[in-house]
């Protein structure tokens, strides 16, 4: 009986399963087999050819192969931190704006915030492009009227990629706003209203009461800012072109150039399957740090 | 009895007639191009041309922005499904045509290309002497130069040497202004190259030689230096030389603006140029690039494009195709015995490399001032590379002159870092 049952609960999970199988771990499967072969994008697979580890050697030697991808690992590596680190507490911040009571306009706020997480890249590219125009851009104008002297914004490889994580801000806040402030509206009043009558100030309040309770939603917001950040690809094609300098050039920009643009491959497929394991190793990270926090006292 | 055989010829008959409306339908081609809505109008008037008299092609345009043309071309373009044409700049064709995505041209029209192209441009659509496109626009280098800034500055007329083209650039600079003197590009590999190369060979050198990079010699060492002289000096400010994905941006904006004095581009940006100028375009003027210490005369380089067609689409497709090329490409499609491709060529403001094209737009291309600077220029221009890696080679060196543009490399170290480089790749992608 039991048998039958769990044949019969195979046979119904088959077809997800199976499609899940198709569409995710053959891609993957066929991704870390190419990393280990010499092939050219626009041959069959027939034509691959096994080469074992040389595609990792090559691409963390001091050759250009090895350069480049060495320098475009560095820049997804500081995009995607300094992504995190300016989006988290700031989604802290005006969820806290939105889910205040004080004054009126937390709902407005809101939707202000979330309105420019549907505008297309394809247009936010086009306004930051002039936005950031060193000679002729407003962003400077601004600056100018108080004082501060012109940026390089885009034109400079010292700024350029804060440029691209300002703009990368600028439109995904009001999504990380809305989760924060989601994980606000699950914390009792009750709490903060006894922490109040035994006399906690609302900075004491913040930090024993509302940033502990927040955990979960913050580790979830940390591991989509990670992935979303990892994943950026639209802003640097759009605007920079992994310019100047390759200062923006990021991974997936990187692997498009190496593996279409160039046809090859095998690097390609080596470069993706260590991007790969640097986003497992950093979210395994980030779940080992959370749970550490989580058994302290 | 005389009933079925009625209908069965009418079966039959209507058979046939099917069977030909399908093959007649058959050929639905498609063109991907890099250009601008313009001038896709102008190419989609002339495939509706050409269509009146072949109802049985139908053509269809794709655009995309440069930046994105290789790899729609790899990634779409290869594929039977794919673009059926495209146009292609030739130093990728070595590795399109390694990788089979781009057909030999039928021996009739080859035969016609050899006849009625100058050599060296059919050389440049060729790899081991199989003709792969009809060569269709050559692109020359040359000085452009502000003459209103230039009379600002004081300067009667353009720099000759490097020595002139040093002094000029320091008068023309004016940081008050926020102008330079001389504008470089940046975030786009031709446009941070050719110039570059454009200033080697007029000072007597060479990016590859035989097959193998030559950037160690003597005549690179003073280019290289000629760079870091503009840089620290702050001749040109490598913040106003940003390229987009379009091949328009900063670079061009400050050069349209009046901001930059001096700027060495390609004659297809002539278009770009009265674009954004207007009437003050004819405050723009062309010269023969600044010859070097170590040079004999001006020279420049050049490069050509080509329409090739996609080796995996359906043989009647490709049949189809190449009967399109040459009817664009030939002498009946455009005005007064040029071709409907030079026409819009023309438009803006390239050079045709059909020889009958030449004679043609002869009148035009002697009467329009910027492009005779172009023309003159032409004889004494080096074709650009076409390598095996070529695109590799490109990005690689644009990357090491960023570099040194932005004060991260020194001329010594660059000179090294751009011939190592290029050696291992092109020794890699010659295997």
């Amino acid at each position: 009986m039991q048998r039958r049952q769990n044949a019969q609960a195979a046979v119904m999970l088959a077809p997800a399963t199976g499609l899940i199988s198709v569409f995710v771990f053959v891609p993957m499967l066929l991704t870390i087999w190419l990393s280990f072969q010499a092939w050219s994008t626009q041959t069959g697979f027939e034509t691959a050819r096994f080469v074992g580890v040389q595609n990792f050697i090559d691409i963390f030697s001091n050759s250009s192969i090895g350069r480049d991808f060495k320098a475009a690992l560095l820049n997804t590596a500081a995009y995607t931190a300094l992504s995190v680190v300016i989006i988290l507490p700031l989604s802290v911040l005006l969820g806290l704006l939105v889910h205040q009571k004080l004054a009126p306009g937390g709902i407005f706020l809101r939707t202000v915030l979330f309105a420019t997480y549907m505008v297309p890249m394809i247009a936010v590219a086009l306004v930051f492009s002039k936005l950031y125009s060193p000679t002729e851009g407003p962003l400077n104008q601004i600056l100018g009227w108080i004082g501060i002297p012109a940026q390089s914004w885009l034109s400079s490889p010292q700024t350029a990629l804060w440029s691209i994580v300002l703009l990368n801000v600028w439109q995904q806040i009001g999504y990380f706003t809305v989760l924060a402030t989601a994980g606000l509206t699950q914390i009792p009043d009750a709490l903060h209203e006894a922490a109040r009558i035994d006399g906690a100030g609302p900075l004491q309040r913040f930090f024993t009461i509302t940033l502990p309770l927040l955990g979960n939603t913050l580790l979830f917001s940390a591991v989509i800012a990670i992935i979303n950040s990892v994943q950026v690809f639209e802003p640097v094609a759009l605007i920079t072109q992994g310019g100047p300098v390759n200062a923006t050039n990021v991974l997936t920009y990187h692997i498009r150039r190496v593996g279409i643009e160039r046809a090859q491959g095998g690097l390609g497929s080596a470069m993706a399957v260590t991007l790969m394991l640097s986003l497992i190793v950093a979210i395994a990270a980030l779940f080992a740090f959370a749970r550490s926090r989580a058994v302290k006292p | 009895m005389a009933s079925f055989r009625t209908l069965a010829r009418a079966a039959g008959t209507i058979a046939v007639l099917l069977s030909t409306t399908a093959w007649v339908q058959a050929a639905d081609i498609s063109f991907l191009t890099h250009w601008g809505p313009d001038t896709v109008a102008k190419l989609e008037a002339a495939a509706a041309t050409y269509t009146k008299a072949h109802p049985d092609t139908k053509i269809t345009v794709r655009a995309v922005p440069f930046g994105d043309l290789l790899t729609t071309l790899r990634s779409s373009g290869g594929g039977s499904d794919g673009a059926t044409i495209a146009g292609i700049y030739d130093a990728w064709l070595p590795d399109l045509s390694k990788d089979k995505l781009v057909a030999p041209v039928p021996d009739a029209i080859a035969a016609d290309t050899k006849a009625n192209w100058p050599a060296g441009v059919v050389g440049a659509a060729s790899i081991g002497g199989t003709l792969y496109g009809i060569p269709n626009e050559i692109d020359v280098y040359a000085l452009n130069y502000n003459k209103k800034l230039f009379e600002a500055a004081g300067i009667s007329a353009p720099p000759k040497t490097w020595d002139e083209f040093l002094a000029d650039a320091e008068k023309l600079t004016d940081k008050s202004k926020n102008q330079q003197g001389f504008g470089m590009i940046n975030s786009w590999a031709a446009g941070v190259l050719h110039p570059f190369a454009s200033l080697l060979v007029s000072n007597g050198g060479d990016l590859v030689a035989n097959g193998k990079p030559v950037l160690d010699s003597k005549q690179a060492k003073e280019t290289f230096e000629l760079y870091e002289t503009l840089i620290k000096k702050g001749y040109s400010d490598p913040a106003m030389a940003t390229a987009d994905a379009n091949t328009t941006g900063p670079f061009l904006d400050n050069f349209v603006s009046g901001k930059t004095g001096m700027i060495i581009m390609a004659n297809w940006w002539e278009s770009a140029l009265k674009a954004g100028m207007g009437d003050k375009f004819a405050d723009i003027a062309t010269a023969p690039i600044p010859v070097g210490p170590s040079g004999d005369k001006a020279r420049s380089i050049s490069y050509s494009w080509m329409t090739v067609v996609n080796a995996k689409a359906p043989a009647d497709e490709q049949k189809a195709a190449w009967d399109f090329l040459s009817w664009l490409n030939g002498p009946e499609s455009g005005p007064n015995g040029a071709s409907a491709m030079g026409d819009i060529l023309m438009s803006m403001g390239i050079l045709p490399s059909r020889t009958s094209d030449g004679k043609a737009f002869a009148d035009r291309l002697s009467g329009d001032p910027f492009l005779k600077g172009y023309t003159d220029t032409l004889a004494d221009a080096k074709g650009f590379p076409v390598v095996l890696g070529g695109q590799e080679f490109s990005e690689s060196l644009q990357k090491t002159l960023e570099g040194m543009q932005f004060g991260q490399l020194s001329a010594a170290d660059a000179q090294k870092t751009a011939q190592d480089d290029a050696t291992e790749i092109l020794a890699r992608n010659a295997q």
